[in-house]
């Protein structure tokens, strides 16, 4: 399974997070969730994101996600 | 009161209300999300309302009905005088522990309202340097007032069984990582890092499976490898690896002291290993750096068999359940086996390198309990002496002249302040010899055996090979001229002896002497107490109860009780 998907699915188990283009739109990751999102990230890719990083825009869906991965030179496995 | 019905008792959920002066909602996501026992719901009030919510029974957050009250604040900023000494502005130490005075005198009045209250030690920011020249001097330092702030805590809050001091710089020094995280309190005044969460979440689910008696009482420990370095069968007990000067033998002593440190603090040890048993234990018995020898062990399964099935004997043996057992195993084969076959095993992966092996096992949070008492501090002499029993019996073969050559005595005494934490730890941990399953906290069993109408007693049972304590407790509720056999409940340990018999017999007796002229037992079936189903349905009048029948209830001529006023 997709890394990312799997890192989103031990903060919110049970949700969908494939096909969605909005998590915190469509309610599955709310404002709580993305500080866990943040640490989980941080410790599963040893990266630190910076305060002005940490906004939902970052991490509204996957390739967002992927994107501000990226920004930190990691590239998690599909 | 608070009971849980029998079908929810092994699955409790816990209710809890989360307040604090910074976002603790990271906190109730872990508690609620977490698959550890048990489970709870949540809820957390918003921050920077403590004493409004702590002392205001009417305040909106207690709408949620909990069970459970963590209170978790940060110290400069519910101790004012902390936090401008943080920021040297005047303030004195003894402002500062007034102030503390005042909290714990809050969280003492809010602790009247639930079964339970958890409250986070203070400690400071890990990047608050302050000036370490200073810190610690009294009258001066922030380390020193902090310290005296939490021993204000410490004195103040001993006083109600149900509030618990949480170790926080405990939590904080087995993180690798820092437990604040300045961003998460910028982005959303969330004080704390999530491994910091994590780790609270995890510790406060230990205390509370303490709280409801969940806790595990046997360890299984293999040898090779486990106990000692090495494989004793092919290399010899000269040749294993165990106590100075070689350091991987220092490693597996210490490891061995850890588990003496359980032994006597009242957990069970045992061994399951494949070895031949008359080497093993002359190696147990005999090797010079050897920690644990045969007497710390309660039982043992030394053979060549499948150790699923080695579990399952010994489970029968010592009369406890397999969900209380843990098994350390260095052989991951073995590790599978166990956890396929008897998924209810605590099985944990052990660490590979020897020297984490004594840590590990200190680090563990499945032994938590509510208090130390004698019945647990003298546990695993107790089993040594029913070996003994056993081994008389055998002996003679004839059951009723063994149970008669033991002379049993009960000492029957009313429910009391002073056997209150055991009497409830009873209550609570006993599954299979238990009638109603009923499981309360301390707070809520004493109340309601001071209900008119209303009494509980306790056992203190002992023969001549030694004292098994208090394994006995029975409650009655009487309406009119009819009791109610509330709880009845035995310790494992004295199951098989006739003991219950003497018990229903006194409770029996009690129920007359209040003036009943019926007594009802109803029983509440449960997923293991078959034993005490079994017991009554002998006793009662017609097939199913729940009405005594008093022609069969008497005390045996074999036990002898005492009355205790």
């Amino acid at each position: 399974m997709d890394e990312v998907i799997s890192i989103l699915n031990e903060i919110r188990p049970g949700q969908d997070f494939s096909g969605t283009d909005d998590f915190f739109a469509r309610g599955v990751l709310d404002s709580l969730d993305l500080t866990a999102l943040v640490s989980a990230l941080e410790s599963r890719y040893s990266v630190f994101m910076d305060v002005e990083e940490i906004v939902p825009d970052n991490f509204r869906n996957v390739e967002k996600i992927k994107a501000i991965l990226a920004k930190h030179g990691v590239n998690p496995a599909a | 009161m608070k009971a849980v019905s029998s079908d929810t008792a092994s699955k409790p959920l816990r209710r809890v209300l989360l307040v604090g002066d910074t976002t603790l909602d990271p906190l109730g996501r872990l508690l609620e999300r977490g698959s550890d026992a048990p489970s709870a719901i949540c809820s957390a009030a918003p921050y920077g309302q403590i004493y409004q919510i702590l002392l205001d029974g009417n305040h909106p957050a207690w709408s949620f009905q909990p069970d459970c009250l963590v209170a978790w604040t940060a110290p400069q900023f519910t101790l004012p005088s902390v936090g401008k000494l943080m920021r040297f502005e005047p303030a004195t130490h003894e402002d500062a522990l007034r102030e503390a005075e005042q909290f714990a005198d809050a969280v003492l009045q809010a602790s009247h309202r639930v079964g339970l209250v958890l409250v986070p030690t203070w400690t400071l920011p890990s990047h608050e340097r302050w000036i370490q020249t200073l810190t610690w001097r009294p009258g001066v330092g922030l380390a020193n007032v902090i310290a005296r702030a939490n021993l204000v805590l410490a004195e103040k809050l001993a006083g109600r069984s149900n509030v618990v001091l949480l170790d926080t710089s405990f939590w904080q020094a087995s993180l690798s990582r820092p437990a604040h995280d300045p961003r998460m309190y910028a982005v959303a005044k969330i004080l704390y890092s999530q491994p910091f969460f994590e780790k609270a979440a995890a510790e406060m689910k230990s205390v509370m499976r303490g709280m409801l008696g969940q806790t595990k009482k046997v360890v299984v420990c293999d040898l090779d490898n486990t106990l000692w370095g090495g494989v004793v069968g092919d290399d010899g007990a000269d040749a294993i690896k165990l106590g100075a000067p070689d350091p991987v033998g220092e490693c597996f002593q210490a490891f061995q002291s850890a588990l003496k440190g359980l032994r006597s603090r009242g957990v069970l040890l045992t061994i399951c290993s494949k070895n031949d048993e008359q080497y093993a234990l002359s190696v147990i018995e005999d090797h010079p750096a050897m920690v644990l020898r045969k007497n710390d062990f309660v039982g043992w399964r030394i053979n060549w068999d499948d150790k699923a099935g080695n579990l399952m004997a010994l489970a029968e043996e010592l009369n406890l359940g397999l969900d209380s057992f843990v098994f350390l195993d260095d052989s991951p084969q073995e590790r599978d086996q166990v956890r396929q076959m008897l998924p209810q095993v605590y099985t944990p992966d052990l660490p590979v390198s020897p020297s984490e092996l004594a840590p590990f096992v200190l680090s563990l949070n499945c032994f938590e309990t509510p208090g130390l008492g004698r019945e647990d501090l003298e546990r695993t002499d107790m089993y040594q002496a029913e070996r003994g029993r056993k081994e008389s019996l055998d002996l003679s073969g004839d059951v009723e002249a063994w149970l008669r050559s033991l002379q049993i005595q009960v000492r029957a005494v009313p429910l009391r302040h002073e056997n209150l934490a055991r009497a409830t730890q009873l209550l609570n941990k006993t599954n299979q010899f238990n009638l109603s399953l009923r499981r309360l906290d301390e707070k809520s069993f004493w109340d309601w055996a001071a209900e008119p109408g209303n009494a509980a007693y306790v056992f203190h049972v002992s023969d001549r090979f030694g004292d098994f304590g208090l394994t006995g407790l029975a409650s009655l509720s009487m309406q009119g001229t009819e009791a109610r056999i509330v709880d009845f409940v035995m310790s494992c340990r004295v199951m098989g002896k006739r003991v219950e018999e003497a018990l229903l017999g006194y409770t029996v007796g009690r129920a007359k002497a209040a003036g009943a002229d019926c007594v009802q037992a109803p029983p509440v079936e449960g997923p293991r107490n078959a034993p005490a189903r079994e017991f009554f349905a002998t006793k009662f009048a017609a097939a199913g109860g729940p009405a005594i029948d008093p022609e069969r209830v008497g005390v045996p001529s074999l036990v002898s009780v005492r009355e205790e006023n």
